[in-house]
């Protein structure tokens, strides 16, 4: 079991960055719930991105600790209480942060890649 | 709440992922599959919803919490599970702790609770004595504190208020009260100045008094009482948490700061100084001051003082200085009981180890299962430390019952005593103390056990193979209990021997069948010598007369009684030269019969008659005065003066050295020696007058309570004005006398009792492990052929090399420590080879019982059962 969850953890790490990025930027078109934040990644990845529920829900919890996003239950368009998760300012900021060092990240990345390019 | 709000966390994500799941599912259904199939490939995309609870739960930064909770739950079950051994392990632990809370208490109470006035630091006790006279040019030359008196244990009548009552007062300098910062319950305390000859007929009552004899009412404020023979006004009463200097005392009342009685104020009642502080001035500033005015203070005196006098007079805290008595001996119990926990700690340290045993398989299975090292042993620790928890509530339990029990054991002018109770620092010292003990004794087990873990168990398939690493560690703790118990009875042993010596010392009387009780007329009615005397002389008649009375006698002091009337006497043969001192004595005032009344024999010569009373002057000597004076020639016949009278003294008998002061005959250098003198016009003490306050001393045959009440009755019937106190019999006076060593030893002896006890179940314990561990290796020798009697040495000879490693290291450490018990004793030295012995050889006695036991079980192993057992 534990070993298990030790995978778990090291995937979260793994991905810490840019699953919290990629959770932000998602809640910055509206509040949603945590499968509706899995179907959004996984569709406008092209399929490409598949969310594990293992690090989506840890995720979402320790945004919601830092005060990034708060939740609130209400109820969902097919008629089920959900508990959905909206953006605060800190949590806005924290995406601009987060964009900008993502794109500085991708930039070097590219870099590095292509450097016959620069 | 906290647990709450964690609750209804839990179920809100409970529900966040139950949603997930259902939304997962209806766009599945939506999308055209079956509700059974949309429901499992839902699930299956999900993963396990458990672990994905636990990882999300780390999100919130509450693993630990939780996992000790969990620790603990576990823990619980687990004691519930195996009543047996949680409830020896509990009580062990609770035995050790309560004692530990218990002397802690006292501890806490008496040294390090500060006392109850503003400021206490700042406040300063004068060590050494000091005559009204030098606390007056104290309180003029001292500029580092303002500078205070008092004058414990002063014995005054209560009159014209019926019966006659005997007080116990403090003399107090005016100041004292200021410098404590004590403010009354009512009325007023002493202004400065309060202090001198017309102008301190005032009275403070304490608050017990004011109930008992005013019926705690507030007229009495502004009303006289008659206190030894004087009117003083009553200007307040303090409340009932002022204790200064200690419950004993009744009534304050002014130093008489007389200068022109030189001798009352230069050699009336030696007393401590008590100071506080000035802003800005420190405590080593004030013992630099103190020190600079004993240099000079001497020369104020109009005679010359010994060198001697106050030599090491200092300035300590008043907090320290109060209690410097008994600190020692409270130490030395905490010592006590400090041993006694770590025996109760090895013990269930080593019961917790054989049970790990029994665990192993359990623990690998865990281990197996994914547990973490770190885990495991976290887990086997929490397990400890809540049993030493239950053993610290037990303990506390026990401790609150034991402290009723300490008080009434101490001696009751124990400093503080009554201040003592189980206050939150105890209450903070039990649970540390609980904490760290199931730490102390489940650290080695748990580590042990986690890193037998995986290893060995599985293999072996539970049978515990790494019980070899194990039993080191269990004959260590074996050898450590051992060692400990053998401190504690060495310790014990000694008092024992000490108490017994000071029990049995040649007091120099015979105490059985002698009832003793004080009559205390005001020091006024003897300045008229005839008057008093005529008193006392019909008193004896009227006891003499008395059924069952076979003889009666008076004297000034009581042996044993802790005080003694002192004054300077010429001696013949033994001129003075100029300039140095006439020899200080001890005087006792005595009736004829005395000797006779407390059979105290005679050595040469004749002790008084009757015709001693009227005839020439005569004193009587004990053997060692004699022996210092006239060696090798007798005293009898030769003279004594007392100072400043015209006549000499002759010299008609020498007694054996009574114990006049107390048992442990601490005689200070600066007494030449002791002599008694007939009660007559000719005895006067120091201040000149003949003692007023006599004991009377009673040879009975019959009920002591009934003389007692005759006494009462007689006496009133003779003077309405004189009380009768302190009615005892002298074996009651003997006893008390040694109540201060027979509490230490009384508690000592029971210290040591436990950690025999709790020591020997110890060897116990590892040998009966050993032997079932064994049984298949017995048998196998069995069968081979050894005899049973090999089977047993064996197992005792494992058992003799336990205890003689624990016993030698036992004597080896008491030999070390033990000196901090040398002030406590009396006639035996702190490394008493015949106690060190004797200890050595009734531990290993019982030890080695305590082996014979398991030794007897391995002897009658029967091969075949042991090998099919297998």
């Amino acid at each position: 079991m534990a070993e298990k969850r030790e995978r778990y953890q090291n995937r979260i790490e793994l991905l810490q960055g840019t699953l919290d990025l990629l959770i932000l930027q998602t809640l910055q078109w509206g509040p949603q719930h945590g499968y509706g934040i899995s179907v959004a990644i996984r569709n406008r990845s092209g399929e490409l991105l598949q969310v594990d529920t293992g690090s989506l829900y840890p995720a979402l919890h320790r945004l919601e600790k830092q005060k990034w996003i708060k939740a609130e239950w209400r109820i969902s368009e097919n008629k089920q209480r959900a508990k959905f998760y909206q953006l605060t300012a800190a949590g806005k900021k924290q995406l601009t942060k987060e964009r900008s060092k993502w794109s500085q990240l991708s930039d070097a990345i590219a870099g590095v890649l292509n450097p016959e390019q620069r | 709440m906290r647990f709450w709000r964690r609750k209804k966390r839990e179920a809100e994500l409970d529900e966040e992922l139950r949603s997930h799941l259902e939304m997962a599912k209806q766009e599945r259904v939506e999308g055209g599959d079956t509700v059974d199939e949309a429901e499992r490939a839902a699930r299956r995309e999900f993963g396990n919803i458990e672990l994905v609870k636990e990882v999300t739960r780390g999100a919130w930064g509450w693993r630990c919490l939780e996992e000790f909770v969990e620790d603990a739950r576990y823990g619980l079950r687990r004691m519930r599970k195996s009543p047996g051994f949680t409830a020896i392990a509990v009580l062990t632990l609770a035995l050790g702790i309560g004692a530990n809370t218990a002397i802690f208490s006292l501890v806490n109470g008496i040294l390090l609770v500060s006392l109850p006035y503003p400021n206490p630091e700042r406040l300063v006790s004068v060590t050494g004595a000091y005559p009204k006279g030098a606390i007056v040019a104290m309180r003029e030359q001292v500029h580092t504190m303002d500078v205070g008196a008092y004058d414990e244990g002063q014995e005054l009548n209560l009159t014209g208020l019926g019966e006659p009552v005997r007080l116990n007062g403090t003399l107090v300098s005016a100041e004292l009260f200021s410098i404590l910062g004590a403010r009354p319950e009512l009325g007023r305390t002493f202004y400065p100045g309060e202090d001198v000859p017309g102008q301190d007929n005032f009275v403070i009552l304490s608050h017990a008094l004011w109930e008992q004899r005013f019926g705690g009412d507030a007229s009495i404020l502004g009303r006289s009482i008659e206190l030894g023979g004087v009117n003083r006004l009553v200007i307040g009463v303090m409340p009932a948490e002022f204790r200064f200097p200690s419950t004993k005392t009744q009534v304050w009342i002014p130093l008489h700061n007389d200068l022109r009685n030189a001798v009352s104020f230069w050699a009336g009642d030696f007393m401590p100084g008590i100071g506080r502080l000035r802003p800005g001035s420190t405590i080593q500033q004030a013992q630099t001051e103190i020190r600079m005015f004993q240099s000079h203070v001497g020369a104020l005196f109009p005679w010359p003082m010994p060198a001697s006098w106050n030599a090491n007079a200092s300035a300590v805290p008043l907090q320290i200085g109060m209690v410097a008595d008994v600190r020692a001996r409270l130490l030395i119990l905490l010592g006590a009981v400090a041993t006694v926990l770590m025996i109760a700690c090895s013990n269930v340290a080593n019961l917790t180890l054989s049970r790990a045993a029994t665990r192993e398989k359990e623990i690998s299975i865990r281990s197996a299962l994914g547990a973490g090292r770190q885990r495991i042993t976290r887990q086997l620790l929490t397990e400890s430390v809540l049993q030493a928890l239950f053993g610290g509530l037990l303990g506390l339990a026990f401790a609150k019952e034991g402290l009723v029990l300490l008080k009434s054991v101490l001696p009751t002018d124990t400093p503080r005593l009554a201040e003592v109770h189980i206050d939150w620092r105890v209450l903070v010292f039990t649970g540390t103390l609980a904490i760290l003990t199931g730490v102390v004794f489940g650290l080695a087990p748990a580590l042990h056990s986690a890193r037998a873990a995986l290893t060995e168990a599985l293999k072996s398939g539970g049978r515990g193979t790494s019980a070899s690493v194990s039993q080191r560690l269990r004959s260590s703790l074996a050898i450590a209990q051992v060692a400990f118990a053998v401190l504690l009875v060495i310790a014990a042993g000694l008092m024992i021997r000490s108490f017994w010596a000071l029990s049995h010392v040649d007091a120099g009387f015979r105490p059985e069948h002698i009832l003793t009780a004080r009559i205390t007329p005001n020091e006024s009615f003897c300045s008229d010598s005839k008057r008093c005397l005529t008193f006392y002389r019909s008193v004896l008649e009227q006891v003499r007369a008395f059924p069952g009375t076979s003889a009666a006698a008076l004297v000034n002091t009581l042996p044993l009684g802790g005080r003694v009337s002192k004054r300077s006497l010429d001696v013949e043969d033994h001129e003075v030269p100029p300039g140095e001192d006439v020899p200080l004595f001890w005087l006792n005032v005595v009736t004829p019969e005395y000797f006779r009344v407390m059979g105290i024999r005679l050595l040469s010569g004749r002790g008084f008659t009757d015709s001693d009373v009227s005839g020439a002057l005569v004193a009587v000597v004990t053997a060692e005065t004699a022996q210092r004076f006239w060696p090798n020639q007798g005293a009898v016949g030769k003279h004594i003066r007392l100072l400043d009278d015209k006549d000499w003294r002759t010299i008609v008998g020498v007694i054996p050295d009574v114990r006049a002061y107390d048992l442990q005959r601490n005689v200070p250098d600066w007494i030449g020696g002791t002599a008694y003198v007939p009660y007559t016009p000719a005895a006067a003490l120091e201040d000149r007058r003949i003692p007023a306050e006599m004991t009377i001393a009673i040879r009975t045959a019959s009920d002591d309570s009934q003389i007692a009440a005759t006494l009462r009755n007689s006496v009133a019937d003779l003077n309405q004005e004189v009380p009768v106190s302190e009615v005892k019999t002298m074996s009651t006076v003997v006893s008390e006398a040694v109540s201060t060593p027979a509490s230490t030893t009384v508690l000592l002896v029971a210290f040591a009792a436990l950690a025999l006890v709790l020591g020997t179940i110890g060897i116990y314990g590892v040998l009966s492990f050993l032997v079932s561990n064994r049984t298949r290796e017995i048998g196998i020798r069995m069968a081979l052929g050894a005899q049973r009697g090999d089977v047993l040495w064996s197992v005792m000879g494992e058992g003799a090399k336990l205890s003689l490693a624990g016993i030698g290291l036992g004597m080896a450490s008491a030999f070390a420590v033990m000196r901090a018990l040398s002030g406590e004793l009396y006639g035996v030295g702190a490394t008493d080879p015949l106690t060190f012995c004797g200890v050595a050889i009734l531990v290993a006695v019982v030890a080695m019982t305590a082996c014979y036991v398991p030794a007897r079980r391995a002897m009658r192993v029967d091969p075949v059962v042991a090998l099919r057992h297998e």
